[in-house]
């Protein structure tokens, strides 16, 4: 595929091409917090560091999404028989996506492959992506098998340089969304050059032969398991579900019935490992009825099962639930107390 | 350079130290450094070496009573439902506490969730916190990398920046309308004693909401808790909340429904409020654990307004005086009652 | 909750009421047998006391769509279980300033004693206080949609 290059005037026109057929949306501060909203295209700013305080996954497994829907008045012809609901396909532009953000969309299709609600989400968004110049200190991508240059998941990838951006057109939907500009934009051989060396820089270190996801797929799992260390956690752990709401790759959800004058709709809404009721059994028991296990299997769960069943880790690094939670529980320190056991 | 917080930093790793060794305690609970500078780490110290870790400053700012059930419990000796415990005294806790902190232990006493014998209580006068927040929004989406503190000044710094501001500047919405910074039960008293405050208008922000029309106060409440993300995180800091199913949980009926509806988001916040009327101490903590900065102690604020006019009481100052919803008066106001106007006048009220 | 009236129909609120099964609940038993007439907007929820209605069950009526809520019980010192509806006094006191701080119309939320021997004064409230809530119209606020 090419690269462009592309000035700030040409990326306004290509905005207002999209919005003509499309939705756009991009991070914006709101209530004093960056959260994602749906926007003008003259309203896009680039975000200037790290990523909004809610994550992309949002729309691609929505709080709550609609599987089905039904009449609940007993007279209705087909009453209580579910149909599935009716969606509008209009074709949705996200922008403003960091590397980390859209790595977490693939990450997400592995558990979500056969599902048809994330599947017909991901068919019709298009992420343009805007790579990272200056992390945040919360940031830990490349550990987690990323790179602030990263490209993953996206179908253009926005490069801020001198002048403009360089977009990496990286999809055949990508390509359709520049296709006019295709042949008298093209980067030149310096600029792809430059590209690269970028590219190279920000991978310096990673190596994702020997990155942790190896490493902990390796290590015998009750060792993990019966670590000293998570009772420390557990300590100061309140047990609040702030970092599984907002962390982009936690996909844990229930689903249930909603009826209200007589009408019916079966939701499927967030829910989260660190909640007792998460694994309530109908019998009353609870096999994590304490705080210590629901931790762990937070951290297990992104670290060690995760890994062990599809490759790499369930985490892409963004540092959002290092930032937000309220007692500081980091899962950089439970990566390093992990690769440590022997 | 030696700061109030500093002294009072090596204070408690003395105290928590002595009495770890002398196994007064089974283990102590207070605060850690955290990995990022806005945020302190709640932490428990279970031999005398690992009280080196502890610390104090103004970011301590999670309710450490919010914790103490569950760790004295964690302590006993493992038992089966319904047998007794066992004979002899049970492990005791050290636990920093300041004002409000102590109040919540007073209140969880009454409650019955703890046991006054089993805490040591190190009391420490409140400076009055940090509001994090507040520290980042000073920072103007720089990213802060170092705190320091002072008696009267922050330092906030970072790359390419570095800004002083006063520390009233920066100080948690509940610290600053706070009269009671002292413990109320405390076993050893660690640091200076605050000079007594006096705020000048502790409820204005709630009487500025009273005065707008219905309308506007219903668009205010939405636009508080539109970015709510029903966490619980809010919920789940408070010492309040120790019930074994919280409402939230309840399936039949079910009370609140389990999304992000803007009728359930609503319902969740009035009703976690209204659970803590006449309990609240309004430590803030509620406030600070939000990831979404919703400012959620406006309500319990108001129910703390109306518990002090209604009923003239202030919950967790005196053991023995009952909390408010706990007990009655025959002279209760109820001017709220409608009464038909061919009817007898009621005994009592007001 | 009912079907939706018709559109050409006027609206007519509709209010559950809470009565307490000694005093209020018998109250109104009595307004029917004197033959009292009083709107019939309300929706009885016969309870123990008064004592026993939580802020749970009041939003959650407000919450299916209810106009207003009436909670009655008996007259402060009259309680069957002796101060059921003391304690249930201060709860409601902090509930509905609640329920007006945060923007819900004061007309919906109502509070009453009523005794058993009140059956006039109960057909006399209940006119009251839907005249009341047909001036503030229909509840748009809490009430949960979907679809």
């Amino acid at each position: 595929m090419k690269i462009l290059k592309l000035d700030d005037s040409d990326l306004k026109t290509l905005l207002a091409r999209w919005y003509e057929t499309r939705d756009l949306f991009s991070p914006v501060e709101k209530n004093g917090m960056a959260g994602w909203k749906r926007i003008e295209p003259l309203e896009f700013v680039e975000p200037a560091k790290g990523v909004p305080k809610t994550s992309l996954k949002t729309f691609f497994f929505p709080q709550p999404e609609t599987l089905l829907e039904y009449s609940a008045r007993p007279g209705d012809e087909g009453a209580y028989v579910p149909r599935p609901v009716k969606e509008k396909a209009r074709e949705r532009i996200i922008l403003g996506v960091r590397p980390c953000d859209a790595r977490s969309v693939l990450l997400n299709s592995l558990p979500f492959a056969d599902d048809p609600y994330f599947k017909a989400k991901k068919d019709t968004t298009l992420i343009v992506g805007f790579t990272c110049k200056q992390p945040c200190s919360t940031c830990f991508c490349s550990w987690a098998g990323g790179s602030p240059m990263d490209t993953e998941g996206m179908d253009i990838a926005m490069t801020r340089v001198e002048g403009g951006y360089l977009a990496d057109i990286l999809t055949k939907k990508g390509e359709g969304l520049v296709d006019h500009l295709l042949d008298n934009r093209e980067a030149s051989p310096e600029e792809k050059e430059q590209l690269k060396t970028l590219r190279e820089q920000a991978q310096g270190g990673t190596g994702s032969e020997g990155g942790p996801a190896e490493i902990l797929k390796k290590k015998n799992l009750m060792d993990l398991y019966n670590a000293p260390f998570w009772q420390g956690l557990a300590d100061s752990c309140i047990n609040c579900g702030a970092c599984t709401f907002l962390c982009p790759t936690c996909y844990c959800f229930d689903i249930q019935d909603e009826t209200i004058k007589g009408k019916g709709r079966r939701i499927r809404y967030w829910d989260s490992c660190m909640f007792p009721l998460f694994t309530q059994h109908a019998s009353g028991h609870n096999p994590r009825s304490q705080k210590v296990q629901r931790v762990r299997n937070r951290f297990m769960h992104k670290l060690k099962y995760f890994p062990e069943r599809f490759g790499p880790l369930s985490c892409v690094g963004c540092g959002r639930c290092i930032r937000e939670c309220p007692v500081n529980i980091d899962i950089r320190e439970v990566m390093r107390d992990l690769l440590s056991i022997p | 350079m030696e700061t109030l917080f500093s002294q009072a930093t090596e204070a408690i790793k003395r105290e928590a130290r002595a009495l770890l060794e002398s196994g007064e305690v089974a283990a102590f609970l207070g605060f850690a450094k955290g990995s990022i500078p806005t945020v302190t780490r709640p932490f428990v110290a279970r031999s005398p070496e690992e009280t080196d870790k502890l610390i104090w400053n103004g970011l301590c700012v999670m309710n450490l009573a919010n914790y103490l059930p569950g760790l004295l419990k964690s302590l006993e000796p493992a038992r089966r439902p319904g047998e007794p415990p066992p004979e002899g005294p049970l492990p005791k806790v050290g636990v920093i506490a300041t004002g409000c902190w102590s109040r919540n232990m007073v209140i969880q006493i009454q409650e019955n969730q703890l046991i006054r014998e089993r805490l040591v209580i190190l009391g420490i006068d409140s400076p009055g916190m940090i509001d994090r927040r507040k520290l980042e929004s000073l920072a103007g989406g720089k990213e802060i990398q170092a705190i320091e503190e002072a008696e009267k000044k922050v330092v906030i710094s970072g790359k390419g920046f570095r800004l002083e501001t006063a520390r009233q500047e920066v100080l948690r919405d509940n610290c600053l309308t706070c009269t009671h910074p002292s413990p109320v039960i405390l076993d050893k008293k660690i640091g200076p004693t605050m000079p007594e405050r006096h705020v000048h208008e502790p409820f204005a922000r709630i009487e500025e909401i009273e005065r707008m029309d219905a309308d506007s106060r219903w668009a205010w409440f939405q636009k508080e808790i539109e970015c709510c993300i029903r966490c619980y995180a809010c919920r789940n800091a408070c010492p309040l909340c120790y019930c074994p199913t919280c409402f939230v949980d309840d399936s039949h009926p079910q009370w609140v429904g389990k999304s992000v509806d803007p009728v359930d988001t609503a319902i969740f916040h009035i009703l976690r409020a209204y659970h803590c009327a006449g309990r609240c101490t309004d430590c803030g903590a509620c406030e600070s654990a939000c990831p979404m900065g919703i400012k959620m102690r406006l309500f319990t604020r108001k129910l703390q307004k109306d518990c002090l006019e209604l009923f003239a009481s202030e919950p967790g100052l005196d053991i023995n005086s009952p909390l408010p919803l706990t007990t009655y008066g025959p002279e209760d106001p109820e001017r709220f009652i409608i009464n038909g106007s061919k009817q007898q006048g009621t005994q009592g009220g007001k | 909750m009912d079907p939706a009236p018709e559109k050409d129909q006027k609206w007519e609120p509709k209010i559950i009421a809470f009565l307490c099964n000694w005093c209020s609940y018998a109250g109104a038993d009595l307004a029917g047998v004197s033959r009292f007439q009083y709107p019939p907007n309300i929706r009885i929820i016969r309870v123990p006391c008064s004592g026993r209605v939580s802020a749970n069950m009041i939003l959650d009526a407000l919450k299916a769509g209810a106009d207003g809520i009436l909670v009655s019980g008996c007259h402060p010192g009259d309680c069957h279980y002796i101060s059921g509806n003391l304690y249930a006094r201060r709860r409601f006191a902090l509930l509905k300033n609640l329920l007006e701080f945060i923007g819900i119309e004061p007309e919906r939320i109502n509070f009453s004693w009523i005794s058993a021997s009140e059956g006039e004064q109960f057909a006399e409230l209940v006119t009251k206080i839907t005249t009341r809530i047909k001036t503030v119209g229909p509840t748009k606020r809490l009430v949960k949609k979907i679809g």
